[in-house]
């Protein structure tokens, strides 16, 4: 298989340079890295894992790069002009978005993990899904490959819904721009969360991924919540106390903390267990001597194992989250999702459950 | 454009139909359509009974032609035939290998608003690794008459979509199959890179009326 060695010709960079500084949007170190593409060969084949073995994360690309721009001109102009936009740019790469540090951590991962698994299909296989038109296509390609990014499977509905995609893929999580795919997706029992551009981004791992989770109607269903919201804070308490021993129901993200913990065994498995490269967190807003200890007994009769839990007792959720520093952080409230965003935080909302009745985005423009 | 059929696949021919139609409605002297020939291999018996279900369904035929399996390249090499398309995978590869392109029928029912034809990236990128060398040439010059009919019509709510469907590699290779059917006039709607993926759930998905290039291949993986 050529494939691999066309990646490592020398491409007309120049170009690229010089429009990466007008647009300033990311910074320089980004094309000076010289990374060994990665040559995924097994036995002279190129190597792709079957989706049923792979950990599938789709990402549609106005999570992974910036679009806005583009956007506007779909808005304002219409369809036609719109693609008429990015063939003409189609050397010029997209900036990363809010999901590229996380797709990045997932590669990172994979690296990891294929030291210790060489012939292994159990990684994390990244999908972009978009109801993007096809003419979007070598431009997307074009920025994959100016980012470095192993991306080898893509979906251009030209459309219509990607949803019916997403389930032939086995897809483990979806992240998107749009509520309404998300949402469908969530019917559908596919994982998935909307993500939105956040003007400040705090630094994060290169070496770990750090997935942060909400409790309530994200790892578990929104049972409490409607207790909480309909009754009261005293009221949840009690419920809380009252069924400590019951377990609660399982929530729409609960099967990719699954997936993440089986790749974390993998890393015990060969004694790195202190070093390993994927960390998982419960952020909540249950405290620690109460309602908490059902959270906890929970993910135990599951057999989840989760590095951190944080019981904030209701306290705001931004600053502990700067301090652990989240590749992304699933919460099922829009309030949430803001505030981490405000400090920094990649967020993602996941709209299951009581709340979204009562949620409604602060800022104009943070739903898109 | 000739395309033939050997299969009373109504449901394909509605709409190659709809295509013409509306080609029509924005150019009522548009020569660039597509001509539909109904081949039938079996004996004269069938004859008139293939004649009077086309007219039942309200099925625009252009023309009749029995031919026996034996004579059916030359029949479609007289009848200057630039697409072949059957259920019959045996009888479409024989017919391409002799050079003239064909194309398996999608089987399932595939109730689309648009014609949706579906091409197989990999022998694109890698011609030196075309099953069927013969008909290469014959699927350059229809795609790009496809590109030109595509053309006519604009982004949304086309008669007729093109769809890209590369099995191996990866996304780069899926990139240089969208170059090159750019540079053959051919505009793609909708592309999918499966990189090794099975390909029977995405091919469920999109439903294709038929599917060219890649010689034949299974269409339910």
């Amino acid at each position: 298989m050529r494939e691999e060695q066309l990646r490592t010709e020398t491409e007309p960079r120049e170009e690229l340079r010089s429009n990466e500084a007008e647009r300033g949007a990311y910074s320089s170190a980004e094309h000076h890295r010289v990374t060994g593409r990665r040559a995924r060969k097994v036995e002279g084949g190129v190597f792709f894992p079957k989706p049923e073995n792979a950990v599938t994360v789709a990402v549609s690309s106005r999570v992974l790069f910036r679009t806005e721009l583009e956007q506007r001109v779909f808005e304002q102009k219409g369809v036609e002009e719109y693609l008429r936009y990015q063939i003409e740019h189609e050397n010029e790469p997209f900036a990363p978005g809010p999901a590229f540090p996380f797709v990045k951590a997932l590669e990172t991962v994979n690296a990891r993990l294929r030291e210790l698994y060489p012939q292994s299909e159990e990684l994390f296989d990244i999908v972009l899904v978009t109801y993007n038109h096809a003419h979007v296509g070598i431009r997307l390609i074009n920025t994959i490959n100016h980012h470095n990014l192993f991306i080898e499977r893509f979906c251009m509905t030209g459309g219509s819904s990607p949803i019916g995609y997403l389930k032939a893929w086995q897809t483990n999580l979806y992240l998107s721009a749009d509520a309404d795919k998300v949402r469908e997706a969530l019917a559908e029992g596919i994982a998935a969360a909307t993500m939105f551009m956040t003007e400040k981004l705090t630094e994060v791992s290169e070496s770990q991924l750090r997935v942060a989770f909400d409790g309530d109607a994200v790892l578990f269903s929104d049972e409490s919540e409607r207790i909480f919201k309909a009754h009261g804070l005293d009221k949840f308490f009690q419920h809380e106390q009252d069924n400590e021993d019951t377990l609660l129901d399982h929530g729409p993200l609960k099967g990719f903390l699954e997936a993440l913990g089986k790749l974390q065994k993998k890393f015990y498995a060969k004694g790195q267990r202190l070093d390993c490269p994927i960390r998982t967190y419960l952020v909540t807003a249950r405290s620690a001597a109460s309602s908490g200890i059902r959270a906890l007994k929970t993910l135990r009769a599951w057999g989840l194992e989760i590095d951190e839990a944080l019981f904030l007792a209701g306290a705001p959720k931004g600053p502990m989250l700067e301090k652990i520093r989240p590749h992304i952080y699933f919460d099922d409230q829009m309030f949430h999702v803001e505030g981490a965003a405000e400090m920094g935080t990649v967020a993602a909302h996941v709209p299951y459950g009581v709340a979204q009745k009562h949620n409604q985005p602060q800022k104009p423009g943070a739903r898109k | 454009m000739e395309m033939v059929s050997t299969v009373q696949n109504t449901d394909v021919k509605q709409s190659l139909q709809k295509v013409n139609e509306r080609l029509l409605e924005k150019n009522p002297a548009e020569s660039l359509l597509f001509d539909v020939v109904l081949i039938a291999t079996d004996s004269q018996q069938q004859s008139s009974r293939i004649i009077s279900s086309t007219s039942h369904y309200g099925l625009e035929v252009g023309r009749f032609c029995f031919s026996s399996r034996e004579d059916l390249v030359e029949t479609l090499v007289v009848n200057n035939v630039q697409l072949f398309l059957s259920t019959d995978r045996d009888e479409a590869l024989q017919v391409s290998q002799k050079g003239v392109l064909s194309a398996l029928l999608g089987r399932q029912e595939a109730p689309s608003e648009s014609l949706r034809v579906m091409l197989c990236g990999d022998a694109i990128v890698r011609p030196d690794c075309d099953p069927v060398p013969a008909s290469r040439g014959a699927a350059q010059s229809f795609s790009a008459r496809l590109g030109e009919m595509r053309g006519r019509f604009g982004v949304s709510g086309s008669p007729l979509s093109i769809v890209l469907v590369t099995s191996s590699g990866g996304s780069k290779s899926c990139g240089v199959a969208l170059q090159t059917l750019r540079s053959r006039g051919l505009s793609v709607d909708e592309a999918y890179c499966l990189a090794g993926a099975p390909r029977g759930p995405i091919l469920s998905l999109l439903r294709p009326h038929f599917l060219l290039g890649d010689g034949v291949i299974d269409l339910e993986d």
